[in-house]
């Protein structure tokens, strides 16, 4: 198709998108009645002031900038999906007041969710700002672009993301303002992300909402603008990024990294003279301590219930609060990935309620966090609720929240004391000296950070202690060297087998590297049945059925099909021997990272080889086959 | 241990012939990739796909060749039928021209496959119910007139596609374990007339080349 007629036809108008008008979508209310006509026009507010004459000099320049220059909201989009900003509207109840960009994907499902998670659930002591976060569903699609592929590869398996589900980053105001009826202004930016990097996001979205509160719209469009010039999220890497005037300096861990590497962040000369950057020492790492600290006698039980994926539900007063704790808990079991959906914030609106809190099946596998009192009720029959007080009443929460209470269900659980109610037992004995440790910082006033620190070392530790005999376990289910055979397809590791595994505990289990008692069989059988043992068995077969296509690939390399004597081969054979090698080159062409070009030539020769070899019937034959013809040709 | 998928005990030939456009490259496809190409290009040639499938708890390798329609291929396309063990032949049942032209695909078969080769005959597009020009049982009277196993399918809901490569691996199987089809004749030297040809699992064939 010509240029002429794409810039004829339709420029004008993707252009316009592009560009960033964003759409009022003010007639979207959770209600999913539409205003007027006239309304919603009237909302219609035009973020881009040239876009008009910017829509027109790119036709003339479509050539361009359709071809290869990035577009804008491109980079954009690589870390963020939209930001929004939602209000409490007297007549429509929440609405969807601005989405950047424009043209950004919603279904009104989500902007629904959007709409309802913005705003804390039982909205009564939240007056000045409050802040939080949620996970919702994604209904349109679960494609990823390029970068967040190239991200999803290199990132840690527990910061992949999860392309069913988006994060919303809130930050909700209000405050007395006597222009507006009944004397209240409301009203949340929420930043919508595929991407789990919890503090960054916190703190993009911390830097834009008082500015947009303070001068409106513009802010939010500089922000955005801002964004669009931030790199690939690529992990590995010290990003310097612009945001509002300022600059973020942070790094967004690899999956190469050592576990518990953090890369120091450091100022440079040059940067430090004229901006310091702001340092987020960890853009991922929820505070531990912080959130946590009511519950901390009760976390080795809870790190078991995360790990064999129990249902497990926080209630707090406060969304923020719920929000860190559901966060932190998922992020006890690192770096396993919590394989089952969590709600760091759930509200009685969300699209999933019935889905979750029915009470005709067995409660949901999942991690909630909640606050709206209504919720002890619908929540009742969930075995494991962990209620914390409000965690600005300081200390004495502490101690009341370290009870546990037996769950029965004689209503015993509509009880609104802080503390644990679950039936369970733990397989492990609690580790007491970690408990005086974090009692004693907390007494002669460690720093906050340092406590969280002591707690996430913890339990990388005994994670680690628990995986390090599944590890070793899958590593001797590799088949051995001389089974590789040209003529045969690479093969597969052994399977797993539980109680083959089980045997091995007893000799060399965790107690090797933990000292940590208790039943450690019993919990290996309870966490084989998770979400989170499936993802993590299907993430290391995927390495491994990648390191033996490696290695059959060196075989088929080096093997001297000469000596082979092919001609004496059957069709069949032969002709699967041909089409093994097609597969391999493929396969090189498609892994550059781990295949050397010389082994891709070498792949080619082998085939030119192998179809040297043939009679001329079968080669004939196998020339036909357009793949294999294109495969030769470009060889030769 | 469970053994891999690598470790299979035969490959089994197959060649897909019949009719352009009666839908053979998207039988092939939905049963490699359980997936439906819509819009599948012309087959110029052959093409190959492979799939491990098991029967009464042997490892088989398909080697499936689908070949070109077009009838100027067709002089090309006999020489893909030697050493099949297998043979599926498509007609698309909403249009009668292809079903007309079975008896000429059939002698083909025939002639140029060794006669334990097994021969199953597909009528495909059995979603398109509305558009039907063959009806099923003039069909089935073809088939057993002419001793080959029938089936209507769909590649593109994957009805009785499984079944059709299934139940065809299932005879070679049989005529194998009968032994009315000698293996040791594909053994011979000569270019094989017959197969499979065994590939023994444990890798103790003194052919094997593991160099």
């Amino acid at each position: 198709m010509s240029l002429q007629e794409q810039s004829d036809v339709s420029v004008a108008g993707v252009d316009a998108d592009r560009l960033g008008r964003p759409v009022a979508t003010g007639e979207v209310t959770p209600t999913g009645s539409a205003t007027s006509t006239g309304s919603a026009a009237s909302r219609i507010r035009q973020a881009s002031d040239d876009a008009p004459s910017a829509s027109s000099t790119t036709i003339s320049t479509a050539n361009q900038s359709y071809m290869d220059a990035t577009l804008p909201w491109d980079k954009f989009s690589n870390w963020v999906h939209c930001i929004c900003v939602v209000t409490f509207d007297l007549e429509l109840g929440q609405a969807l007041e601005v989405v950047y960009p424009g043209y950004c994907n919603l279904t009104a499902t989500e902007k629904m969710n959007i709409c309802y998670l913005a705003f804390p659930d039982s909205n009564s002591g939240c007056t000045g700002d409050t802040r939080f976060h949620f996970r919702m569903r994604r209904f349109s699609g679960k494609s990823l672009n390029t970068a967040q592929e190239a991200y999803d590869q290199r990132a840690p398996v527990y910061l992949q993301t999860d392309p069913v589900h988006y994060f919303g980053f809130v930050h909700f105001r209000q405050t007395k303002d006597k222009t507006i009826p009944r004397g209240y202004l409301q009203k949340s930016v929420v930043l919508v992300t595929l991407l789990p990097l919890v503090n960054l996001f916190t703190h993009v979205v911390e830097t834009i909402a008082p500015r947009f509160f303070e001068s409106g719209e513009p802010a939010i469009e500089a922000a955005c603008h801002d964004i669009d010039q931030w790199p690939a999220p690529q992990p590995g890497v010290t990003f310097n990024l612009p945001l509002m005037g300022s600059i973020v300096q942070c790094r967004i861990p690899s999956h190469y990294d050592m576990p518990n590497y953090q890369k120091p962040l450091v100022v440079t000369a040059q940067e430090s003279t004229h901006l310091a950057p702001t340092l987020l020492p960890t853009v991922h790492e929820p505070q531990l301590f912080e959130n946590l600290a009511p519950i901390v006698p009760h976390l080795q039980l809870l790190w078991e219930l995360v790990l064999i994926g129990e249902p497990l539900v926080a209630m707090s007063p406060s969304p923020t609060h719920c929000s860190g704790v559901v966060q932190s808990l998922v992020s006890l079991i690192w770096p396993l990935r919590y394989c089952y959906d969590y709600r760091p914030f759930f509200t009685i609106h969300d699209s999933e309620f019935k889905e979750y809190t029915s009470k005709t099946q067995a409660p949901p596998k999942l991690v909630l966090g909640v606050t709206n009192p209504f919720f002890t009720k619908t929540l009742q029959h969930w075995p494991h609720i962990v209620r914390i007080g409000d965690a600005n009443s300081g200390q004495a929460t502490t101690a009341a929240a370290a009870k546990v209470f037996k769950k029965s269900t004689d209503g015993r659980t509509l009880d609104t004391k802080p503390g644990l109610y679950s039936q369970y037992k733990p397989f492990l004995a609690k580790d007491k000296a970690l408990l005086k440790r974090i009692l004693k910082g907390a007494e002669s006033q460690r720093p906050v950070e340092v406590q969280s620190m002591i707690l996430r070392r913890h339990f990388l530790e005994v994670t680690q202690s628990f995986m390090i005999p599944l590890e070793r376990y899958l590593a001797s289910l590799m088949p051995l060297q001389k089974q590789i055979s040209p003529f045969k397809a690479a093969p597969q590791a052994r399977r797993f087998d539980l109680e083959e595994f089980l045997a091995t505990v007893a000799d060399s289990g965790p107690g090797l590297t933990s000292g940590l008692k208790g039943n450690w069989t019993g919990l290996y059988r309870r966490f084989v049945e998770s979400a989170n043992f499936d993802g993590w068995l299907r993430q290391r077969r995927k390495e491994v059925d990648h390191k033996l296509q490696l290695l059959h690939l060196e075989v088929l390399c080096a093997t001297d099909f000469s000596e082979c004597d092919l001609p004496a081969r059957h069709e069949v054979e032969l002709v699967d021997l041909v089409l093994k090698l097609l597969d391999k080159i493929e396969f090189a062409e498609s892994n550059p990272d781990s295949v050397s070009s010389a082994q891709r030539t070498k792949l080619q020769a082998q085939m030119r080889t192998i179809l040297a070899t043939v009679d001329e019937d079968l080669k004939s034959v196998l020339m036909s086959n357009m793949t294999l013809k294109q495969t030769v040709v470009a060889v030769q | 241990m469970a053994a891999g998928p690598y470790n299979y005990s035969y490959i089994f030939k197959y060649i897909i012939i019949g009719d352009m456009g009666v839908g053979k490259s998207c039988l092939l496809h939905q049963f490699t990739e359980k997936k439906f190409m819509a819009d599948c290009p012309h087959t110029i040639g052959v093409e190959f796909g492979t799939r491990i499938i098991e029967v009464s708890g042997q490892k088989i390798k398909l080697q499936i060749w689908d070949t070109a329609g077009q009838e100027r291929f067709r002089a090309v396309t006999r020489s893909y039928y030697r050493g099949a063990a297998g043979a599926l032949m498509v007609y698309d049942i909403t249009r009668r021209s292809t079903y007309n032209h079975l008896s000429s695909w059939l002698t083909d078969a025939r002639n140029l496959t060794n006669p334990n080769t097994v021969i199953f005959l597909i009528g495909n597009k059995s979603d398109l119910d509305a558009q039907r020009d063959v009806t099923y049982e003039e069909a089935k009277a073809f088939a057993d007139e002419n001793g080959l196993t029938f089936l209507e399918c769909s590649a593109k809901t994957g009805e009785n596609v499984e079944d059709a490569f299934l139940e065809t691996a299932r005879k070679i199987y049989q005529n194998i374990q009968d032994g009315s089809l000698d293996l040791n004749q594909a053994d011979s030297g000569v270019q094989p007339k017959q197969l499979p040809r065994t590939t023994p699992a444990g890798g103790g064939d003194a052919k094997q080349c593991n160099c």
